[in-house]
């Protein structure tokens, strides 16, 4: 079978994904984690007396902490199956792949498989964060 | 209503991505180290606390987060201690999401069965 004929098959099998519905899906998915998440600063707020950049970093450590045990348990691909990107772009998402990638190599042991394995995809986003908040905090320094 | 603007940041930045997601061959993981730096870039700008005053948590639950953490720690080091500031800073405001991620990734997978 030529290369062609073979992506006109594949073209025909596989399932045509709506944009128009992911991209409304996606916005509801995380406009709804966006408001819990304010509703949970509020309560650390108001409850806790935290200072506004305390809530801010508990609120990142809720949302990492479920989107971990959301990955341990299995239900994280799952739910992100309708959710989209509603819930790969906050922070759970980052968690997911961190989580994900370690475990998916822990069956070689806790050195070889998640040593070396943890940072595999999350490796790029501490990298490329890194290195660019470096250089735009100097470059801003400089400047000012 | 801070409710509805985080509802309506949240959910932009969130279909914005879905956008890149559909359109490119780009993985999550990728999706999320450019949206990282968007966010510090965005904070570079200076645009990213006008967001966060008219949102709150809205700015503050998508990734781009993480971004603005680490160019605010790196660039308020910078601001009180130079470029040795810049090197004690850069990491201090995303520690904890950041130790948090990593110590519950190592649990999570010690502690769980990959289902495959």
């Amino acid at each position: 079978m030529k290369l062609k004929e073979y992506e006109k098959l594949v073209d025909k099998h596989s399932k045509k994904e709506n944009k128009l519905l992911n991209f409304f899906i996606s916005f509801l998915f995380g406009g709804i984690i966006g408001v819990l998440g304010e509703l949970f600063v509020v309560f650390l707020e108001k409850k806790f007396y935290l200072p506004l950049s305390e809530a801010y970093m508990y609120l990142m450590i809720f949302l990492v902490v479920f989107g971990s045990i959301l990955t341990g348990t299995g239900y994280f691909d799952k739910v992100v199956s309708f959710a989209k990107a509603g819930l790969i772009v906050p922070t759970t998402g980052f968690a997911h792949t961190m989580t994900s990638c370690a475990m998916d190599h822990a069956e070689e042991g806790p050195v070889k498989g998640i040593g070396s394995n943890i940072f595999k995809m999350t490796g790029c986003v501490i990298l490329y964060g890194l290195v660019s908040a470096f250089f735009l905090a100097l470059l801003k320094g400089v400047i000012k | 209503m801070i409710y509805i603007n985080a509802f309506i940041l949240c959910g932009l930045i969130c279909a914005l991505g879905q956008l890149l997601l559909d359109n490119t061959n780009l993985t999550p993981g990728h999706l999320n180290a450019i949206l990282v730096v968007i966010g510090a870039f965005l904070s570079f700008l200076g645009l990213y606390e006008v967001m966060l005053d008219w949102a709150g948590a809205g700015a503050s639950v998508p990734i781009t987060n993480f971004g603005h953490l680490l160019f605010k720690g790196a660039y308020e080091g910078f601001l009180s201690d130079g470029f040795t500031g810049l090197l004690k800073g850069i990491l201090s405001t995303s520690s904890g999401g950041l130790s948090v991620a990593i110590i519950m990734a190592f649990l999570v997978a010690i502690f769980s069965k990959p289902k495959h």
